[in-house]
């Protein structure tokens, strides 16, 4: 038997365990905890067997599909790219998994919080691995059903509710504008086979959408007066899609709102599951976006910008969580702006943005965990009044400051020695800066550079915040069992050495994935249809530039270092309500009054919704009714003939036989 | 051959009728439940043995009524009515359940309840103009009463209103129907009131007026029924006052009767009546208008259960899209869409019939962390809710999914606007259950809420498992749908459109 | 000689009576005296057409309406009484509180 054979039982398996956790979880150990464990465990072993499996032989990967209903179909599709996602969620799942046994001891709705975590597991793996884009919609939304689930996991709070609600509206504007993209791809390949589409030819799956780009290429669209490739529409609605899962300008509005949940849940979504899946998706879709005019520009900008803009956001947070959750958003930032960087460098891209997901999903996952830890341990997430935990908690601090390490980016430039983070994180803005090299556009590196810079000082901030210093609190913090505290132990040893071990090769396996038996695509002629002049080889960037990011960081810390360790000026001074620039970030550039009180409540809900119903219960019911009323009051007034006097009768009765009379002489005289 | 259509009919009018006239709460439910499940095997036993790849009718059930002017009583179903057909079996039993403890007039409830039953299928199946209006008020009439014995506090104004307007909109029809028959008459000099035959001679009537008229007045007839924006304005205070039966007998089933309509007469008939690109337009604008105006208005609404009978409003208006998109698979997404939202919109209104039975009101602003006190409701709340919401996992997404990417092709510009409504239909979703379930619970209520019964649990269980099975696998009803929107669609253009 | 329009312009006088008596009065039992008048009348020109054409359905229609006029007269006769009965008075105006 083949490994392949198995690859359904990937996210099959945690989908059980979700069922059988819900309904029996209340009677096993631990809230059935032990169940998607080992479901999630058994979906690692098999990813990874398959994943080694394509290693030695990337030509052969792993393709079946299967009918569904119309003309749609269900399948399986296990490339490079698919399968290193598939081994790092459910590697990463399972770790939090673990942790969450520790985390959660004392919840009484533990068996609802492991059905809904190993559901939220199984949907993320469905989306890997889907060999068609409508198959990855249903899991995408299934994702989104998860995260509602889960950051509403405590429904007695007003505030989670609230932050439920929101992450799975902003994520549904996305998803609208992803289905929009699917409607329109699927029409135009609807096109393309001039409606006729052969018995077993399923359109939507990705290799039959990437072999027909040709036609979709042709295909232009005249927009406000502007041509515009189909090509670019559909690969603007997916990034849309993107946009809202993983978090980037403008509907990153939910993800740091999403800290009302469960810390592992936090760590979950950050990490393994769901924000990723933005990235995913135009990774899988890249060819797409490649042979789009402007696409790829666009999502560079906006992945440099959402970097910058969500690193400054970051530097002023209080909430332990919330600093966590902007710098998601800005490695989220590097990421889809690694990706826009394919407008230079082609598949290296694809290469550049998944390895920084990896390193990313380790050592972010990481630092949720330590606050996990941290907040289970003192039972606040406020850092103010955290400080001097570390005697009390050393590993988790030693993990921590081993993930802010990685995270910063920390490492010697051209030895193999430094942080996973600074492997992933250096590689993208070199990519930048071939970016700008060539197409003499030296925005993105900019951001990115910059950004750097912010995310040293933020992390250190909070690590000298949290860990340094005197106790700020009175509840006494002991270090986290066991249970907890491995997994923080095996998360520290990847995002230290994972990067050093793997950055050239994980590049050229990612290239794999457009190369292989089921898609095998010409890069070059599809960034011609683009409108690309890609770079294929590009020599060794200068010294400096190899030491910038480095530099930067060192400087964010010696910054933080300053600022929060040694306390050289009294921050608290500059941290005030008066100055506008830090009012202005503390209100988050004012997002939640723009976005959810000027927008949702204001316009959507007061000035359309409103007036709409006042519309419908002032005019048309009125008008029903009117007609209702009319016939009444037309009855109220013809009975008044209906005197009751016999006078009256006889009179129209004499009336009416005169008229008769008249009438009938007139006809007579007529005819 | 047994006559398993007629049979169904005719034991669910006995059912009726025996009902009625019973005394005693417990053996009119028995009647009334061993009544629908009986059917229920009968319609089961219909979709087993249904030829999928097959437009014909099947099971057919005919013979002569009254000769003189053509009137035979002529029963079948096929792939346009045999989903309804299920769906409407599938719902009775269980609504019959989720009201077992009806103790005002139960037997008269049961039996309004069966009378209606009878009238549906009838509806579904009736293959004879003159038995399909007999039909069509039969369910009409039954579910006044329902409304006006049973209802909320309103239901007199409610119940007249559903009556008048629902009632004038069939006498509209009837026109139509009479139209028909007497153009065939003068055209061919045939006397019959057979639904095929008149539908091929109607495109024969040579006046292009007697042509439009015609097809104005049956579209009325249905659209009202459905009902569409703008002649909605029946529908929510009926849905609002009618009791949590009667809301899902009308919006389950009785909705889908002007949509069955829509595929059964106005589609074959689009073609031939006159101006047929203007028909579509303004029928695609009022599905757009339907699903957009439906999502705002719900979305302004505090009563909980107006919420969800605008949503139905919305939800309809996927029908009428899909429908005049005329691309065999939009049209087959428009009636997977009726069979779906029929199975999902039973689920809603069963919880908030709970939410109302159990706390006094159905205020969303009285409401409040309800899922404390109520988790098995809350749970399947939920379910329904993202069903309802078209999540995917739901037949819901599959229908509304498959309407929204076939109609694309030919309707572009009122697609693009419909998915608007996507992001709002969530909203409301998701806002009324975050203030009527979540958050912190409203000590107003009292300490005396209870969670749903046993029974309760299991019907609206059953609902969602329903979607969650069409949703992940459509195939056995969208196999049979497809055949004959194939068939409808070529129909089309044979016809030119 | 006495001919038929003779019949018909005695029949007109005794049905304008009536009619004008029915149209000027108030009291139930006038009334009804003023109804047989301008039946009587009817009937005088049924005879006289019937004599004049030689045919002999019209008296056998004189018969009817003799009869009719009989029963009608005594079923009004009976409601009279019976409201004069109840309130004492058969002014017919005033009996109104079945109308509206």
């Amino acid at each position: 038997m083949n490994i392949g054979d198995f690859a359904f039982l990937i996210p099959l398996l945690p989908a059980l365990a979700f069922v059988i956790t819900l309904f029996f979880g209340k009677r096993l150990y631990s809230g059935g905890a032990l169940i998607p464990i080992g479901a999630i465990g058994a979906s690692f072993i098999i990813s990874l067997l398959i994943t080694i499996n394509i290693l030695q032989n990337p030509d052969q990967v792993i393709h079946q599909s299967v009918h569904w209903f119309a003309i749609f179909n269900l399948g399986i599709l296990i490339d490079p790219l698919a399968a290193v996602m598939l081994t790092m969620v459910s590697f990463v799942s399972l770790l939090i998994h673990i942790y969450a046994i520790g985390y959660m001891e004392h919840d009484p709705a533990k068996p609802r919080y492991f059905a809904e975590t190993s559901l939220f597991t199984a949907a993320m793996l469905g989306v890997v691995l889907s060999d068609n884009i409508l198959q990855m919609f249903i899991f995408w939304e299934l994702v989104g059903l998860c995260s509602y689930l889960l950051i509403g996991f405590w429904y007695q709070k007003p505030s989670a509710a609230a932050a439920a609600k929101k992450a799975f509206l902003t994520t549904r504007v996305g998803d609208v504008m992803f289905l929009a993209g699917i409607i329109i791809l699927f029409a135009s390949l609807f096109q393309a086979f001039h409606g006729e589409v052969p018995e077993g030819v399923y359109l939507l799956q990705f290799s039959e959408m990437f072999n027909h780009i040709d036609a979709l290429a042709a295909m232009n669209a005249t927009i406000l007066g502007m041509e515009v490739s189909h090509l670019t529409i559909i690969a603007l609605l997916f990034f849309g899609g993107a946009i809202g899962k993983s978090g980037q300008f403008p509907l990153h509005v939910w993800l740091p709102d999403a800290m009302e949940g469960p810390t592992t849940v936090s760590a979950l979504i950050h990490a393994a599951t769901m924000v990723t899946a933005g990235v995913y998706l135009v990774a899988r879709t890249f060819p797409m976006f490649l042979s789009a005019p402007d696409a790829l520009i666009i999502v560079a900008y906006l992945g440099g910008f959402t970097a910058l803009f969500a690193a400054t956001m970051g530097l002023v947070m209080n909430d332990i969580k919330r600093v966590l959750a902007y710098s998601t958003v800005s490695q989220l930032g590097y990421m889809v702006l690694g990706l826009g960087m394919g407008a230079v460098v082609g598949l290296e891209a694809i290469g550049v943005s998944m390895f920084h997901l990896i390193n990313h999903a380790f050592f972010k996952a990481l630092l949720f965990l330590c606050a996990g830890s941290v907040i289970h341990a003192i039972g606040t997430q406020d850092m103010r009044q955290m400080g001097g935990l570390l005697k009390a908690m050393p590993i988790t601090a030693g993990t921590m400051l081993v993930a802010s390490l990685a995270l910063a980016g920390f490492g010697i430039p051209g030895t193999s020695i430094g942080t996973s983070g600074f492997f992933s994180k250096d590689a993208i803005i070199e990519t930048a800066f071939v970016f700008g090299e060539y197409s003499h556009d030296w925005i993105p590196y900019i951001f990115a550079i910059l950004a750097a810079l912010l995310t040293s000082i933020y992390i250190f901030r909070l690590f000298f915040m949290t860990f340094t210093g005197k106790s700020r609190n009175n509840a006494k913090a002991h270090e986290a069992p066991s249970i907890m505290t491995v997994p923080l132990l095996i998360l520290a040893v990847f995002s230290l050495v994972f990067g050093a071990l793997t950055l050239k090769p994980f590049i050229a396996f990612m290239e794999r994935t457009f190369d292989n038996n089921v898609i095998s695509l010409n890069i070059e002629h599809l960034a011609t249809l683009g409108n690309y002049d890609l770079v294929l080889e590009h020599g060794p960037e200068p010294l400096f530039i190899l030491w910038l990011p480095v530099i930067v960081a060192v400087a964010g810390l010696l910054i933080s270092y300053l600022l929060y360790y040694k306390q050289v000026i009294d921050v608290s001074k500059v941290v005030s309500r008066e100055n506008p620039v830090y009012k202005l970030l503390y209100n988050r550039y004012y997002q939640h009054k723009i976005f959810t009180e000027l927008l949702a409540t204001r316009i959507v809900y007061e000035l359309i919704s409103l007036s709409a119903d006042y519309f419908d219960r002032k005019f048309i019911d009125t008008i029903v009714d009117g007609i209702g009323k009319i016939t009444m009051s037309a009855g109220n007034f013809m009975r008044k003939i209906q005197t009751g006097v016999v006078q009256n009768y006889v009179a129209a009765v004499v009336a009416g036989v005169g008229l008769l009379i008249i009438l009938f002489r007139l006809i007579v005289e007529v005819i | 051959m047994i006559p398993i259509i007629s049979l169904m009919i005719l034991i669910a009018l006995i059912g009726a009728i025996v009902t009625i006239f019973t005394k005693t709460k417990e053996h009119a439910r028995i009647i009334a439940l061993v009544t629908s499940v009986v059917t229920l095997v009968g319609s089961l036993y219909m979709f087993f043995n249904f030829d999928s790849q097959s437009a014909a009718l099947q099971f057919v059930d005919t013979f002569e009524w009254i000769p003189s002017i053509g009137v035979s009583y002529t029963v079948a179903v096929d792939g346009i009515s045999m989903p309804l057909v299920l769906l409407t079996s599938i719902v009775i039993p269980l609504i019959v359940l989720y009201s077992w403890n009806e103790s005002k007039n139960p037997g008269k409830f049961y039996g309004m309840i069966l009378a209606t039953y009878a009238g549906v299928i009838g509806v579904f199946t009736a293959m004879d103009f003159f038995l399909f209006y007999v039909f069509w008020e039969l369910s009409i009439i039954p579910m006044f009463f329902m409304i006006n014995m049973w209802g909320g506090p309103e239901k007199a104004y409610a119940s007249i209103k559903f009556l008048l307007y629902t009632h004038v909109a069939s006498l509209v029809m009837l026109l139509g129907i009479f139209g028909l028959f007497f153009g065939a008459y003068f055209q061919a000099g045939i006397t019959t009131f057979d639904i095929p035959t008149l539908l091929s001679q109607y495109q024969l009537f040579e006046s292009e007026l007697a042509r439009t008229m015609i097809f104005i007045a049956l579209l009325i007839g249905f659209i009202v029924k459905m009902p569409a924006v703008p002649f909605h304005s029946w529908l929510p205070h009926a849905y609002v006052q009618a009791p949590t039966a009667g809301t899902i007998l009308m919006a389950a089933i009785m909705s889908k009767m002007g949509a069955y309509a829509l595929f059964r007469f106005i589609l074959p008939m689009l073609p031939f009546s006159g101006s047929a690109d203007l028909m579509i337009t303004v029928l695609a604008a009022l599905g757009v208008l339907s699903i957009i105006y439906g999502a705002f208005l719900a979305l302004a609404q505090d009563d909980i259960k107006r919420m969800i009978a605008f949503s139905s409003v919305s939800h309809m208006g996927f029908v009428t899209l899909g429908a005049v998109a005329l691309i065999p698979l939009s049209v087959s997404g428009a009636m997977f869409q009726m069979f779906s939202h029929g199975i999902i919109t039973c689920l809603m209104f069963m919880a908030i019939g709970a939410i109302q039975t159990s706390t006094g009101t159905r205020l969303i602003s009285e409401l409040g962390g309800l899922a404390q006190k109520m988790p098995k409701l809350a749970f399947l709340m939920v379910a329904g809710f993202m069903a309802y919401l078209g999540l995917p996992g739901f037949s819901g997404f599959i229908a509304e999914f498959t309407v929204l990417n076939f109609s694309y092709i030919s309707l572009p510009g009122y697609v693009l606007v419909a998915l608007i409504a996507i992001v709002i239909t969530a909203a409301y979703h998701l806002w009324a259950l975050q203030r009527a379930m979540f958050g912190v619970y409203n000590e107003k209520l009292g300490n005396e809420i209870r969670d749903i019964t046993n029974l309760q649990t299991f019907s609206m269980a059953v609902f969602a498992l329903l979607a969650l099975y069409f949703g992940l696998n459509p195939s056995p009803v969208m196999d049979m749908i497809i055949t004959n929107a194939e068939q409808i669609v070529g129909l089309m253009a044979t016809a030119g459109v | 000689m006495i001919g038929l329009e003779h019949y018909l312009i005695l029949s007109a006088i005794i049905f304008s009576i009536g009619l004008y008596g029915l149209m000027t009065l108030n009291n139930g039992i006038r009334l009804m005296m003023c109804i047989e008048l301008m039946l009587n009348a009817a009937i005088i020109n049924l005879v006289a057409f019937s004599a004049y054409s030689h045919d002999i359905t019209g008296q056998v229609f004189a018969l009817f309406v003799i009869a009719l006029a009989a029963a009608e007269a005594a079923i009004g006769l009976a409601i009279m009484l019976a409201i004069y009965r109840i309130r004492d008075d058969i002014e017919l105006n005033e009996i109104n509180i079945l109308r509206w």
